[in-house]
């Protein structure tokens, strides 16, 4: 279970997070909110790159935040960006094995795992392939299997459908929906499009101007009178 | 380990262009010109150091003759101190120098871009002073080792004492540095360095120790000017603080980007512009300052037209013409 508790970040005057708390226990969960909302800040402060101001994220007994960033990722923490971030001029398998690179197991298995990884995302045959020449779906894909190296045992993706096709995107969330059972991580997905995040994630976050308006399963949460007010505004009298 | 090993058209190309000037570059060339082209294989070396960090990193760094000089010090220092052999005196100097790249890392780790550049300049100013206060040791006694008079004898190295054989092993030495930048490059290092030139935040989340890299490709740059340095030292002997002007770092790095950052070509290109030109300039009886006009539209064009330097678009040429030939036999 990861355990987000009492998170909150200031930016200046602006409350970006205030007092947010969540207890993620399903394989896939989901964090939703209108632009602005603070998803993406959450996640910068479970990858390390914003500090809260107090509060905990626990996960089998570790606590995430007194981790720096790379030392998060060598526990186990994946994310993905909304923007794919993938090295141009290194080939499609060497973007994936940078991610296990800091590990003591042997080179094969290194090799043996990126390539298990890029079969399961349909990237084997182009691991040859340099970055520079990905479309974005390939790209989003290398991405994915990133994160998928190395016992991952959290895996974020900040908006993986962004700028995808429908079928683009259902593949993507049928590859979301795999990871757990393939690696055993926890999948935290923060998305605008609801059709994806009713699909893959059993539970989900609402945020709204930095708090959490409602937490528990998606289909509760999608029909909660209060995030429809957030995501469609209510009728003034 | 195959991968590793792969010598790829552009390293073949490169290790005949190093058997050309081992083998035949000596022979042809007299006295002047064995100079010219020992001080050209010299700062190909250092200018190889400086191009690598802008092109796998995207840090600019206007040290590198800085650190050069800091490199020629030891190795003078050491030499007349201790008279230990120049292999000797060449890797200390150069582990020197590594050293004094990581020091200048540490403010430079949160920088980037132009603010990076600027401390970088600083450095090498700071750098141009020292020398020009203290000079470079020439046999003389006490830490700073200058006497006035005549230099003392320089010990080069036992295999290389003629101009010739000089040549050759700065040619080696600079050949050792290309493949140690590439080996990097295919290795851990270049993954790192590809990764934080495209984001510091994706790396962080692929799990690399930034700033261990950052240093370590300082270390790398600080570790090539050494030993270029040293060489140079070895080639005439005596340095003079003239030559490691901070004027001299931000020409070098310009230079590399002419050439083109991401090849070797590029710090050959940039090597021959620096020393090879001039020389041809004064052969020619033509103001050897004109170089510089040459060197400013080499920059315009390359930040114009060629992201990639002459070296890019010569490969890039190379490649088209490949391309074309093996359509034509095809079509034939």
């Amino acid at each position: 279970m990861l355990e987000i508790r009492n998170i909150t970040v200031r930016f200046g005057g602006v409350v970006a997070l205030n007092d947010v708390s969540a207890s993620f226990a399903q394989p896939v969960s989901g964090i939703i909110g209108p632009n602005g909302a603070g998803k993406t800040t959450l996640m910068n402060v479970l990858s390390g790159f914003v500090t809260s101001t107090g509060g905990s994220v626990t996960r089998d007994g570790q606590e995430l935040l007194k981790l720096a960033p790379h030392r998060r990722a060598h526990w186990g923490l994946r994310r993905s960006f909304q923007k794919e971030e993938i090295a141009d001029d290194l080939t499609v398998f060497e973007n994936v094995l940078v991610q296990i690179d800091h590990g003591r197991s042997p080179a094969s298995q290194k090799t043996d795992e990126v390539s298990r990884m890029l079969a399961l995302v349909g990237m084997a045959d182009r691991a040859d392939k340099p970055g520079a020449r990905l479309n974005s779906f390939e790209r989003r894909l290398t991405d994915v299997a990133k994160c998928l190296v190395g016992q991952p045992r959290v895996v974020m993706f900040d908006e993986p459908a962004g700028g995808l096709s429908i079928d683009e995107t259902r593949q993507l969330g049928a590859l979301i929906r795999q990871i757990h059972a393939e690696t055993g991580a926890q999948v935290l997905v923060i998305d605008h499009d609801v059709d994806l995040i009713r699909e893959v994630c059993a539970e989900t976050l609402v945020l709204d101007f930095g708090k959490r308006i409602a937490f528990g399963p998606t289909d509760a949460v999608l029909n909660d009178a209060s995030v429809k007010a957030a995501y469609l505004g209510t009728e003034e009298v | 380990m195959k991968r590793l090993l792969h010598v790829t058209p552009s390293g073949w190309t490169g290790f005949a262009f190093a058997a050309f000037c081992i083998l035949i570059l000596p022979e042809i060339s007299g006295r002047y010109w064995l100079s010219v082209f020992t001080s050209a294989g010299c700062f190909a070396l250092a200018i190889a150091g400086v191009a690598f960090m802008y092109a796998r990193l995207g840090m600019v760094s206007l040290t590198q003759v800085g650190l050069m000089g800091v490199g020629g010090w030891v190795a003078l220092r050491l030499n007349y101190a201790f008279g230990w052999p120049f292999e000797v005196n060449m890797v200390l100097a150069a582990l020197a120098t590594m050293v004094c790249g990581w020091v200048l890392a540490l403010p430079a780790l949160r920088m980037r871009g132009l603010y990076l550049a600027l401390v970088t300049l600083m450095a090498a100013g700071g750098l141009e002073i020292i020398f020009a206060t203290f000079q470079f040791p020439n046999g003389g006694t006490g830490f700073w080792g200058v006497k006035t008079g005549s230099a003392d004898p320089f010990l080069r190295p036992w295999i290389a004492t003629s101009p010739e054989a000089y040549l050759r092993y700065v040619i080696i030495c600079a050949v050792l540095g290309f493949v140690f930048i590439e080996l990097h490059r295919r290795l851990q290092p270049g993954r790192a360095w590809a990764l934080i030139r495209r984001s510091e935040a994706a790396a962080m989340a692929a799990g690399v120790n930034v700033t261990l890299y950052k240093t370590w490709a300082f270390g790398i740059a600080g570790l090539l000017g050494g030993a270029a340095g040293a060489l140079l030292a070895g080639s005439l002997g005596l340095l003079d603080d003239g030559t490691f002007r901070a004027s001299e770092s931000v020409m070098i790095f310009a230079l590399a980007v002419v050439g083109g950052a991401r090849y070797w070509q590029g710090a050959v290109v940039a090597a021959v512009l620096y020393k090879v030109l001039p020389a041809l300039l004064n052969i020619w009886g033509v103001d050897a300052d004109l170089a510089f006009v040459i060197f400013g539209v080499g920059l315009l064009h390359a930040v114009i037209t060629a992201p990639d330097g002459i070296a890019g678009q010569l490969i890039d040429a190379v490649r088209g013409l490949t391309a074309k030939r093996r359509k034509e036999a095809s079509d034939a």
